[in-house]
């Protein structure tokens, strides 16, 4: 595993271990509810109500980290769920019919409260209902209506004029059914949700992914990137599952100002620094080490992942007097933002362009299908702006087709090229 | 024996029939009714392409061979006869499609009829419920807008009997396959009954009916009894390929199928409703949420057949999730049951053999 370079990055994995085994504690000894949920979900709602919350990806990315997708997989698939199914939603499904513990990361997910999704793919809410079925927990989904308005240079509006670019409908929809959740939470907790406090945390939110936008703008400005790519993930996803708390904001001030620190002494993730390389898509979480292959021969440094670069732009709501309509404006269209044309492809191109990008390689995660879709769109506007562009076939939790070898021949090929 | 249907659904020409302008649709929930009163006349897209060309340049791999194709024709000259194409909000790949069509003629490289996204929803809850309803008078506004006057109530109860009496008439065919003794194959049962998605509603009822009339006059068909569950059948060759093995296709769990009519639109509610709860409710989707309700007609009809044959082609990544459930269900009431991901004869032709022979 590749070194981690910032202090941030070892603290940020603590505390997540920590927090997880404080939350086993707390399920098993307390039996305080808790949730697993998708990752595009309204997760603040949550939060305000005191009810943590397991992200579906976060958990299958330590999974996969932890080389135990090929094992949990292969269990899925002899139950009769045929190797076609998407992957990277049903890996942490899968594990938890494999029911056990002693080989689960962390011990496992305790039973939660309940499950929640945003219908977005076809099989998402297939997925759920057969999790929490295993769990014999309920499963609230939010269904998802297609965007049909879709305007230019969405994160040029998505601070302050958010309400414009969201259809009014969907906004309405989603609002309607946050209520519906909210009613869910109240029951399980015994508590009333209280929108001053939903309030104070989205302000928090936007506190926090002001930081990482200040990183975000250094790794731009830097004359080589301060922060490899997948420690700045580490940093961020670790912060944005607990999105607006106090340890969330701290550590994004403490990750922006390490940063600084570096950028400030000159210090560069990769001394020989030639071409800044762009990852279209979701971490390759079982070969994490991919990532910094290419740095000592061919001086290719990985710098920009979705990962930073969307907290600001996709999370920071100006004019909070409704957080609950601000928050369904963060959440009716991850999909489109990071996905679809144009709305992804305009948007990966912008942020190519500002990160001074030389070089992009672009998943196309077959077993994931869903997360595959619009990688034409966005390969071809990143090669009409004059970036070359390297699909990767691979899953992004899967490891069982991956071959790490050739997949990085096939990479210092391309890289000579470019 | 109904050439005249067998004949349309094999060509699904799409071609100006007379003096009413086409809009093109891509599932069985496009409420046919309110485009037909408002003058247009509905046309299913279910383009046969053997290479996608065009398509090709935008759609990745893992979109599935009919939704390439109906993007490759709309993308083609062909599609120059439509006057707008309606994109209902009933699979993922629907949606992006519509994405998709839009962006190709932001970028001016391709040109399409104007794509219109109807967002029903299916998940079964008050907002969804609540939500589709206000999308449905939304879709009759964008009609009327497209054709600058207003869909008149009279013209939208002409549609809703008319769409009705297509039911009935297709209705009483499935009852032909119905019972111990079928009388209609399901490779003759496909073609009939997916003739009513390429043509005018009105002339499909009374043929529809004829083709009844003379294949009651059959003898019974003899052989196992096939349910068919899985990706949709938009040809009937999985069904041939069955039934070349001496079984009967008896029903599909699909909207090509058995489950195309469904009930009759409710004439006592306020038309505009009455649409909305007909696609909203009565529908198949692989949307329809929770799986109760998605189940519930697959596991009435289960009980009525031999066996059951799922079939999960390499691009299916949606009913591959209800198969363990649904098997389980077959297992506990000892109904025989394969899973197929390929249409082997090999495979098909073992597991007739086992249903005969017990």
């Amino acid at each position: 595993m590749a070194e981690k370079q910032l202090e941030s990055t070892v603290r940020a994995a603590a505390y997540q271990k920590a927090w997880f085994a404080q939350l086993r504690a707390d399920v098993f000894e307390k039996q305080k509810p808790y949730a697993i949920v998708q990752a595009d979900m309204p997760l603040e709602l949550f939060h305000a109500m005191d009810v943590p919350v397991v992200s579906n990806q976060w958990w299958a990315a330590m999974v996969s980290a932890k080389r135990l997708a090929p094992y949990y997989l292969d269990g899925l698939n002899a139950l009769g769920y045929h190797d076609g199914l998407c992957r990277y939603c049903s890996l942490s499904l899968a594990s938890t019919i494999a029911g056990d513990p002693a080989q689960a990361p962390w011990g496992g997910l305790p039973k939660p409260a309940l499950l929640s999704a945003r219908l977005t793919c076809d099989c998402i809410q297939r997925v759920f209902e057969t999790w929490a079925a295993k769990f014999g927990s309920p499963f609230i989904p939010l269904d998802a209506p297609g965007a049909s308005e879709l305007p230019p240079r969405w994160w040029e509006l998505s601070r302050h004029r958010w309400s414009e670019l969201f259809e009014s409908h969907r906004l309405d929809f989603m609002v309607a059914q946050f209520h519906s959740l909210i009613r869910t939470l109240e029951q399980i907790t015994g508590s009333t949700f209280d929108v001053v406090r939903l309030r104070a945390l989205m302000e928090g939110v936007n506190q926090q992914e002001q930081y990482f936008e200040e990183v975000r703008d250094m790794i731009c400005r830097a004359p080589k990137t301060p922060v490899r790519m997948h420690e700045q993930m580490s940093n961020v996803m670790a912060a944005q599952w607990l999105r607006g708390s106090d340890w969330a904001i701290d550590h994004a001030r403490a990750f922006r100002d390490e940063v600084k620190q570096r950028v400030e002494a000159g210090v560069a993730a990769c001394g020989s620094e030639r071409l800044r390389l762009m990852w279209v898509g979701a971490g390759l979480w079982h070969d994490t080490d991919f990532y910094t292959a290419f740095e000592e021969q061919y001086g290719a440094v990985f710098v920009w992942s979705m990962y930073l670069a969307f907290g600001p732009d996709g999370y920071i709501r100006y004019g909070l007097d409704d957080p609950l309509r601000a928050l369904a404006s963060r959440t009716v269209s991850f999909n489109e933002q990071l996905h679809n044309p144009p709305w992804a492809s305009e948007w990966i191109v912008d942020q190519a362009k500002k990160h001074r990008i030389d070089a992009a390689l672009v998943l196309e995660p077959l077993g994931t299908r869903p997360s595959a879709t619009g990688n034409l769109f966005i390969e071809r506007a990143l090669e009409v702006a004059g970036i070359p562009v390297l699909p990767i076939v691979a899953d992004m939790v899967d490891a069982r087709s991956w071959n790490g070898l050739e997949m990085r021949q096939r990479v210092a090929k391309f890289l000579e090229r470019v | 024996m109904g050439s005249t249907l067998k004949k349309i659904y094999t060509e699904r020409a799409i071609k100006p029939p007379g003096s009413l302008p086409l809009v093109g649709v891509t599932s069985n929930t496009v409420p046919w009714e309110l485009l037909q009163a408002a003058g247009f006349q509905p046309v299913l897209l279910s383009p046969r392409r053997d290479r996608t060309p065009i398509a090709d340049r935008y759609m990745e791999d893992v979109f599935s061979a009919r939704m390439k194709a109906i993007f490759d024709f709309l993308l083609s000259p062909e599609s120059a006869c439509l006057s707008a194409v309606v994109i209902p909000r009933t699979s993922e790949q629907e949606h992006k499609l519509y994405l998709y069509l839009r962006e190709v003629m932001r970028e001016g490289k391709e040109r399409s009829p104007q794509p219109i996204l109807y967002n029903l929803l299916h998940a079964h809850s008050p907002e969804a419920e609540a939500y589709g309803l206000e999308r449905t008078r939304d879709l009759k506004m964008q009609l009327e807008r497209l054709t600058g006057r207003q869909i008149e109530p009279e013209a939208l109860s002409a549609a809703i009997a008319e769409g009705n009496a297509a039911r009935q008439a297709l209705r009483g065919l499935l009852e032909l396959r119905e019972g111990p003794a079928p009388r209609l194959t399901g490779s003759e049962a496909l073609a009939l009954i997916g003739a009513w998605y390429f043509m005018d509603r009105a002339e499909y009822a009374p043929l529809s009916q004829e083709a009844r009339k003379e294949i009651q006059t059959r003898p019974p068909l003899k052989g196992p009894r096939i349910l068919i569950k899985g990706s949709s059948q938009d040809t009937s060759d999985f069904c041939a390929a069955i039934e070349v093995h001496g079984a009967i296709v008896v029903a599909e769990d699909d909207w090509w199928g058995s489950r195309a009519a469904g009930q009759d639109i409710d004439t006592t509610l306020d038309p505009i409703r009455a649409i909305f709860e007909k696609y909203y409710f009565d529908a198949p989707s692989p949307r329809v949420f929770p799986s109760d309700i998605a189940d519930a007609w697959f596991l009435r009809k289960a009980s009525e057949v031999d066996g059951v044959i799922f079939y999960l082609p390499h691009e299916d990544d949606v009913i591959g999730w209800d198969y363990p459930r649904l098997r389980d269900f077959l297992d506990e009431r000892r109904i025989p049951h394969v899973m197929l991901r390929t249409a082997s004869s090999d495979e098909i032709g073992a597991f007739i053999s086992r249903i005969q022979h017990g």
